[in-house]
């Protein structure tokens, strides 16, 4: 008998979720076969049998808080020695008498024996493209092989469709919303769980922040006619949408106020400017809010960072979004007028020191020349840190976003 | 750090210009990337210029030596004279010729080679040291693939002279009278049985209790017997304890008397360990395993816009790994869909007789709890092994219960070549019946992949029952 513990998943987490149990009482497992379903802080993800064994006990219920360390399961392992055991660390210097054994890996690829979907490298890749679960397929070939055929009829995971074309006067749907309607709930005493409890508990500490914030709206024609030139011109960026060039006039806007790009240590009396900008986006899914970073923001360029943004909410929407992709941001965008609505109050993400929200692009009332024009128009909110930021970097800070995005040429040059 | 320094500008830097890097090279200017390639030796790496390409030349050498007593019996008379230095003189020219070839597809596809040591002077900056002179390259995408280094031996520091490590070994411009190799493995070995078939008297020493401790013990024991028939000496279980003066100092594992040999050469071969240092790669956010290597996602990506290939990150140390990482990390470079997911990776080792392991193995499928079934096809029994009056060996297949191929050994003259059939069957998750009514050409070694495959679906053909 054996017990099989919360490993340490990284990223100094100390404690999971039990969201589902994939295992019985009784299961045989076969080493790295999922056995639950946990989320932590950062995201939610399955963990694999350590070894080959048959379950005996599951160590806590669905809604458990389990700390690293803790119990998950007992089993009997059928292996002597699971690969996530560690075996005794070796002596920093090897006994001076030895010969090392040779340091040479397992000549079997990466995976373990006998769990692999059968298929070709060919119709792996397919599959990988169409979002394709080969696990899920059951294979028409010989000896249960999954031929290309069998692709067509599989149940693919729900892959985005590209977003939809908008004119120039329409709302932006960079971050597209749930499919499902909004605000559903039954009446009764629910519990408090997944991501609605990492948010409600990351905004409980958002809120002994105290905000400022700041409001303006501006011109929306030379982004719209930067981003129309753009697509036109280049095949690669023909779906790129306004959310590109918001995170990057963030970007360009903390780089030259690094002021901003800071987090505050009031214990220990320190305020922590960091050396690269790396940019939070809130992202709405079927599971709620999710905030995936585009890590070194300010090094991207157009298409780079309309593709990581582009593969950051599509991984935070499918569900695949790893703990690297949700952590090391230094400021969010959010683009709440993607559903509508002008201005907004958008609270900070602790440690940050600062967040950007914009509003809907639609038609407004714009001054053009001492004349009332219809044009246009994109709101802009930020909300800042009072505790290491004043209204006066605020200000600029803000007015400086507003200024590349009245001259996108600066951003892609 | 100097202020106001210029740096050029790339889309893509990549240190190393082994078989991973310069494959990523090739790759990411085919799909429309500037990139700039940093080495600071020679173009082709360990492989092509210290490895695989100079200890095969080696080998062929050796083999070709060793026919003159192994011919007679078959109506020919030859007299071997080895001349070491003409085989470096050729093997320098071997590795000319394909280095050539690199520089050669590497400015044709518009890469611009830099030579120099390159080191990280901010996350998306590289300081690149050429000679006296410090230029300076900004990028957007990172490779690393920076190789590995052979592991040295406390009590066995290479002096390059007497203790020797496998760069060394390839390039002796003399036949050693009496070669001591210290490890087993697949380096030692080949290196060892080379040296042997050119005259010098060879002692294997191996800490495991026998040889190739990473292959099959099937397969070893191939290996070993032809080993006796040669004259290598090999200790099993043995370890050395150190070298000087010409003499190393042997001990057995389980005992503590020790015994001095007395020798004019000793090779230490007992791995090899990613080669990191200097580079600063603490700036970049990369995690490290204990073994030092590299942590890397499925498109080898350690942090964003950086990637690692080859040696440096975990996985067989084997040039097609690297070549085949290089493919998945410019696609994924360029935006494409990618993923290094192979089933199986063939490791060949030329050894006598020559050796393939791929996919699962007998003993890893019985750890794992996963039923498979077996069938070895002897050469003794090939008729091809026959002409070549060389029957040691086998080929044996490996399949799961619905009879699908997972794994297959192979040991005898020539398998080598047999390794891509064998990969491409796991790969294509093959059956039993699809290996077994494929018609292989005879006379060839390949018939044995036939043969195994009918024995494995119950139906063995050349086989007494």
């Amino acid at each position: 008998m054996s017990e099989f513990r919360l490993p340490d998943i990284g990223e100094g987490l100390d404690q999971a979720e039990i969201i589902e149990w994939l295992v019985q009482v009784g299961d045989v497992v076969r080493r790295d076969q999922p056995l639950v379903e946990v989320l932590t802080d950062k995201s939610q993800t399955q963990l694999p049998a350590p070894s080959a064994g048959t379950i005996t006990r599951l160590g806590a219920d669905v809604g458990d808080m389990v700390a690293v360390g803790e119990v998950l399961i007992e089993w009997t392992t059928t292996e002597s020695n699971p690969p996530n055991d560690p075996a005794p660390a070796p002596a920093s210097k090897p006994e001076p008498a030895t010969t090392p054994a040779p340091v040479r890996s397992s000549m079997v690829a990466e995976g373990p024996v006998g769990a692999r979907p059968k298929a070709s490298p060919a119709v792996r890749k397919r599959a990988a493209e169409l979002g394709i679960d080969l696990a899920g397929v059951a294979g028409t070939g010989p000896g249960g092989r999954i031929t290309a055929a069998d692709l067509d009829g599989a149940q693919s995971r729900p892959t985005p469709t590209p977003a939809p074309a908008v004119t120039a006067s329409a709302a932006p749907r960079a971050v597209r919303a749930p499919t499902s309607p909004l605000g559903q709930a039954t009446p009764g005493r629910h519990p408090l769980r997944g991501i609605r409890r990492v948010v409600a508990t990351t905004m409980q500490q958002a809120w002994t922040v105290p905000h400022i914030h700041g409001a303006d709206e501006f011109d929306a024609r030379p982004l719209l006619s930067a981003r129309a030139v753009l697509r036109s011109a280049r095949p690669d960026l023909a779906a790129l949408t306004p959310l590109t060039f918001m995170v990057m006039a963030v970007a360009d806007a903390l780089a030259h106020f690094p002021a901003v790009n800071a987090s505050i240590d009031l214990d220990e009396g320190y305020v922590d400017v960091h050396d690269h900008i790396s940019i939070g986006i809130a992202v709405a899914t079927e599971r709620g809010l999710i905030v995936p970073v585009v890590q070194h923001a300010h090094r991207l360029g157009v298409a780079a960072m309309a593709a990581e943004i582009r593969r950051l909410t599509d991984a935070a929407r499918d569900g695949s979004i790893t703990n690297a992709d949700l952590t090391g941001g230094t400021c969010t965008v959010t683009n709440y007028g993607s559903l509508g609505g002008h201005f907004a109050a958008p609270i900070i993400k602790p440690p940050e020191a600062a967040i950007v929200g914009f509003g809907s692009i639609k038609d407004r009332p714009v001054v053009v020349d001492g004349v009332v024009v219809a044009a246009p128009t994109l709101p802009i909110a930020v909300g800042v840190d009072h505790r290491l930021i004043d209204g006066d970097v605020m200000t600029a800070f803000q007015e400086h976003i507003i200024s590349r995005l009245l001259s996108p040429i600066v951003l892609t040059a | 750090m100097v202020v106001g320094e210029v740096a050029e500008r790339t889309d893509v830097a990549i240190i190393g210009a082994g078989p991973g890097g310069y494959t990523a090279a090739l790759r990411c200017a085919a799909l429309g990337k500037s990139v700039v390639l940093v080495e600071r030796e020679a173009l082709g790496g360990t492989c092509l210029n210290v490895g695989c390409i100079p200890s095969k030349v080696l080998i062929h050498a050796a083999d070709t030596a060793h026919l003159a007593h192994r011919s007679t019996a078959w109506g020919v008379q030859l007299e071997a004279t080895v001349d070491a230095h003409q085989i470096q003189v050729h093997s320098a020219s071997v590795v000319q010729t394909l280095t050539n070839g690199v520089a050669g597809l590497l400015a044709n596809a518009g890469v611009t080679v830099w030579a120099g040591e390159a080191h990280f002077a901010r996350p998306n900056r590289l300081a690149v040291t050429m000679g006296d002179q410090v230029k300076h390259l900004e990028f957007t995408d990172v490779v690393i693939a920076t190789g590995s280094t052979p592991i040295e031996v406390p009590g066995l520091g290479f002096d390059h002279q007497f203790v020797l490590d496998s760069t060394d070994a390839v390039r002796l411009d003399r036949v050693p009278e009496h070669l001591v190799v210290v490890g087993g493995g697949y380096i030692g070995v080949e290196l060892g049985t080379a040296w042997a078939k050119l005259g010098a008297k060879v002692t294997i020493v191996e800490a495991a209790k026998r040889l190739l401790p990473a292959m099959d013990k099937r397969l070893a024991q191939v290996v070993q017997r032809r080993l006796s028939s040669i004259n290598v000496e090999v200790l099993t279980a043995t370890m050395a304890v150190s070298a000087s003066d010409s003499t190393i100092t042997i001990r057995s594992v389980a005992g503590r008397d020790e015994t001095s040999i007395g020798c004019d050469a000793v090779l230490v071969a007992v791995g090899r360990r990613p080669q990191l240092d200097g580079l600063g790669i603490d700036r970049l956010g990369v995690k490290q395993s204990s073994s030092g290597h590299l942590v890397v996602d499925a498109q080898r990506r350690a942090a964003p816009h950086v990637y690692a290939i080859g040696d440096v990150v975990a996985g067989p140390a084997l040039a097609h790994k690297a070549t085949a990482e290089a493919i998945v990390v410019a696609d994924t470079i360029a935006g494409q869909s990618a993923a290094f997911d192979p089933t199986a990776i063939p490791e060949v080792v030329f050894s006598d007789p020559e050796l393939v392991s791929v996919g699962v193995t007998a003993d890893h499928a019985a750890e794992a709890g996963y039923e498979v079934a077996t069938f070895a096809f002897g050469f003794a029994a090939g008729s091809r092994s026959r002409t070549i009056d060389d029957t040691a060996g086998f080929v044996q297949l490996i399949a799961d219960a619905q009879g699908t191929i997972v794994g297959a050994q192979a040991a005898g003259a020539g398998v080598s070549e047999l390794a891509g059939e064998l990969t491409l069957a796991i790969e294509m998750a093959a059956t039993v019946d699809d290996l077994a009514m494929t018609i292989h050409p005879h006379p060839t070694m390949s018939e044995a992949i036939g043969e195994a495959a009918m024995g494995l679906a119950g139906r063995p053909l050349h086989v007494h029952r």
